[in-house]
């Protein structure tokens, strides 16, 4: 969660972080603060209050963006429908209610990453989520190949500087060139990916949960990085100045 | 001189021993995200971002990227396609109606 940055001024009536935790002890339900109670609102009480999303709407709602979730890390359209079902039901079964769609959302996503986890668990018991040779090369003619140099940069072809990378984070197209650039990566490398940098989850749970070695973690990770900054290097920040269009065939070096 | 160039050499090749190559700064920068480096490779790498602008850079990227990913989670699986099918949308409500039956 990225804090709020100070002199920011909350609505009246908002609930802070701190209200939530005092409130946990009179089991009241905790909402975050996303601007989408209206200050005059009460607080939400056990059940179907009114405001809340009727579970009847959560496919319409949250079903493209968990399957998307899902399919990033299964890569599997039919797994990935079955996890965002199963994660519906069990939602459903759960029974919670909550205002804001955001907080809703989160729930979901965290029903259906524990699904995810679940089935990573199984498959690495089966087939194996190492992959040594994707872009096992890494770059090599990048590099001098002898010599005293050897295996530093040619100097002309090393990384080029990105004039103001944050402002990207704005661009639609520069998130479509991004999972554009991820979805090359190979099935085990994509799953370790969005394991490692999308959910921020520890390399030793990674290891467990996919039945990896912490070094071949580590070098899935080395080259997964290495290919995603070279794409992104080739297919967006190079294009500044000219216009930034997808490409129709992404070269990823 | 001929001592003055020699020593010179001999400082530059023990530095060059002591120090990561290019590839090997770059494979050290991405384990670094992933647990602290031993101490002295820790002290190569620092010797060798002073010296390579290159490298500098590359770390400089893969830190941004993965920040952009980490903090960015909903951009980034929004843009991913393709989203869910009607068809799909369809059987899952389906299947939810039945189990609420």
């Amino acid at each position: 969660m990225t804090p709020v940055p100070d002199g920011i001024d909350l609505p009246r009536g908002s609930r802070t972080l701190l209200d939530c935790i005092s409130d946990l002890t009179h089991h009241t339900f905790c909402v975050q603060t996303e601007g989408e109670l209206p200050s005059n609102q009460p607080p939400p009480t056990n059940g179907a209050a009114p405001g809340l999303s009727d579970p009847k709407q959560w496919v319409e709602e949250h079903g493209d963006y968990l399957f998307k979730y899902a399919l990033l890390r299964l890569r599997d359209p039919a797994k990935a429908e079955d996890a965002v079902q199963e994660t519906f039901l069990a939602a459903l079964k759960g029974g919670r209610g909550f205002a804001g769609r955001s907080a809703e959302k989160s729930w979901l996503v965290g029903i259906l990453k524990n699904k995810i986890f679940d089935y990573f668990r199984k498959a690495s018991r089966e087939t194996s989520f190492t992959d040594l040779e994707f872009y096992a090369d890494e770059e090599s003619e990048r590099f001098v190949p002898d010599g005293l140099a050897k295996d530093a940069w040619i100097h002309e072809l090393g990384p080029g500087e990105w004039s103001h990378p944050g402002a990207s984070l704005d661009s639609e197209v520069f998130w479509k060139t991004f999972q554009d650039c991820s979805g090359k990566l190979p099935k085990n490398v994509a799953a370790v990916f969005h394991l490692r940098e999308v959910d921020g989850v520890d390399s030793r749970e990674i290891c467990a949960l996919l039945n990896l070695s912490e070094s071949n973690l580590w070098v899935m990770l080395h080259r997964a990085r290495m290919a995603l900054r070279r794409c992104l290097e080739i297919n967006w920040f190079e294009k500044q100045g000219e216009e930034r269009a997808p490409k129709k065939s992404l070269k990823m070096v | 001189m001929k001592l003055l160039t020699k020593l010179k050499d001999a400082l530059t090749a023990a530095l060059m021993w002591l120090m990561p190559s290019c590839r090997e700064a770059l494979r050290l920068q991405s384990e670094a995200l992933e647990h602290p480096l031993p101490p002295a490779r820790r002290a190569g790498l620092w010797l060798h971002l002073q010296l390579c602008k290159w490298c500098r850079q590359y770390g400089r990227q893969i830190r941004f990227l993965q920040h952009a990913a980490h903090h960015h989670p909903e951009e980034f699986t929004q843009a991913a396609a393709p989203g869910l099918s009607p068809e799909a949308r369809q059987r899952i409500r389906e299947k939810l109606r039945a189990s609420q039956g």
